[in-house]
């Protein structure tokens, strides 16, 4: 029986091989149909459905893999609402609640999303992201002035999140308040200059003020983002932890993880060249930082989650599979940047900074905190 | 440009590479697998702009290089004046290899570049 097993691993896994080889040669939506079934066979169901993402991403139209791709989808989404359910019940933090709303919207299942969300605002009302998930269903459900309202809150707490400002001028098009959806978008671009999307919303946005003459605005005052002020949105860290922190928007930390984070990236910042690390959450929020005094956290954060969202989103298309890590080297310092567990490591290094011990330390930063 | 591109391209651990203006048109390219070069210089182009705004503000001085790591390859984005040359590896390249050669590559193209 030992013996049968290791010849059929042995069979699937020459047979994983040779698509592989097959795939990068010369690619068809059914070659990653394959592929994903053999990593099936093998039992590896999260690298199935990771080809099976890949190939939807680059045969979009190919309609046997899009369903199975949605098929897989919706299955890791089940294990991860489950997931999450569990860790709010034993380890609450914001960016748990705002995630699983998520993956209930995704589900399609409003009532609980809204219910997470309520639930997620209550226990943590300095949260921006939760605010953006109930701003998104308000929106879905074209309830346009509420889901302004529920945006508005989302950036009063976190002035540089992409995803709400983006979505907020969208929004306020809706309501034909176009000056303050140009004044949104213009706020973006101080973060993410270039971005087309942005510059596309922005052309219909402006056109639109131009024949809106005179224009009225109803926006609350606003307050544009050419000079940030140093605002540090440090979600976790406290006074024993040695990390730089400001206003912490959550209660002092009360679980290892938390400290684990703050600890760790104090630990970055001890490596030769290394002159600053900052841990965001996919939303661009920053859980931790520990940056030279003259870097606005806030800033940066949004800054390292642009590009990292200009890269990761393109990633399958630029040929290189699923993003896992980049480094950017300028003419005065290096940016590292990983990602892992839902979350963006940013590290800050001089120029002539030691690759092999950068990346060392972070993936002795990365086990530590995936151990947890 | 294809020659140098080809010369690059016999570095083992290397599918290929490409020159593309900053405004994402293909100058050149040269790759021993399928794929779609006028999406990557578009995509290499936008990306380029993010990093430019990054770099500009977080006071890192000017964009050299741009290393993206995958699940499945590698890719290098390297300023090189006007152009931007992109190479795409395997993940398991051995980049002490690598970076000697594409610094070789990126000379030539410089100086092609300017005739």
């Amino acid at each position: 029986m030992w013996l049968f097993d290791t010849i059929g691993q042995w069979r699937t896994n020459s047979r994983i091989h040779s698509l592989e080889q097959v795939l990068t040669a010369k690619p068809t939506p059914m070659l990653y149909l394959q592929l994903a079934d053999a990593h099936k066979e093998a039992g590896n169901q999260a690298r199935a459905t990771q080809v099976l993402k890949q190939g939807a991403a680059r045969y979009p139209n190919a309609p046997e893999i899009v369903r199975r791709q949605a098929e897989a989808e919706k299955h890791e989404r089940e294990m991860e609402i489950k997931r999450l359910v569990e860790r709010i019940q034993t380890h609450p933090n914001p960016i748990l609640y705002a995630r699983l709303a998520e993956l209930y919207k995704a589900s399609d299942e409003l009532s609980k999303t809204i219910d997470t969300c309520q639930r997620g605002i209550k226990a943590f009302p300095k949260y921006g992201g939760t605010y953006l998930v109930l701003g998104q269903i308000f929106a879905d459900k074209k309830q346009w002035s509420e889901s302004a309202a529920q945006l508005e809150k989302s950036i009063s707490l976190d002035k540089y999140n992409y995803l709400a400002l983006k979505l907020l001028a969208s929004v306020y098009l809706q309501l034909s308040r176009p000056a303050d959806a140009v004044q949104r978008l213009e706020d973006i671009l101080y973060f993410a200059p270039g971005d087309e999307a942005i510059l596309a919303l922005l052309k219909t946005a402006k056109a639109e003020g131009d024949a809106q003459q005179p224009v009225t605005s109803l926006a609350v005052p606003q307050t544009k983002l050419v000079a940030p002020k140093s605002q540090t949105r440090v979600m976790f860290g406290g006074p024993d932890t040695g990390v730089r922190h400001g206003t912490s928007i959550l209660p002092k930390p009360t679980h290892s993880k938390v400290q684990l984070f703050a600890k760790g990236l104090a630990d970055l910042r001890t490596v030769e060249g290394v002159t600053g690390a900052i841990l965001v959450d996919q939303y661009g929020l920053v859980i931790s930082a520990d940056l030279d005094p003259s870097l606005d956290e806030g800033l940066a954060g949004a800054l390292i989650t642009n590009v990292y969202r200009s890269a990761s989103n393109y990633s399958v298309k630029l040929g290189v599979g699923q993003f896992e890590e980049g480094v950017i080297e300028g003419q005065d310092g290096n940016i590292h940047i990983v990602q892992f567990d839902d979350m963006i490591l940013t590290l800050f290094a001089q120029a002539d900074v030691k690759l092999g011990l950068v990346e060392k330390s972070i993936r002795d930063f990365a086990e530590s905190i995936l151990q947890q | 440009m294809r020659a140098i591109l080809a010369e690059l391209n016999k570095t083992q651990g290397i599918w290929g590479s490409m020159v593309v203006g900053r405004d994402g048109i293909v100058v050149a390219s040269d790759f021993s697998i399928d794929v779609q070069e006028s999406q990557i210089g578009a995509i290499a182009s936008q990306i380029l702009v993010a990093l430019d705004g990054a770099l500009k503000r977080i006071k890192m001085g000017e964009f050299k290089r741009f290393m993206i790591g995958g699940s499945e390859n590698k890719l290098a984005l390297i300023n090189v004046g006007q152009t931007i040359l992109i190479v795409l590896m395997r993940r398991d390249v051995n980049m002490g290899l690598a970076n000697v050669d594409i610094k070789n590559a990126m000379d030539a193209v410089a100086k092609n570049s300017r005739m």
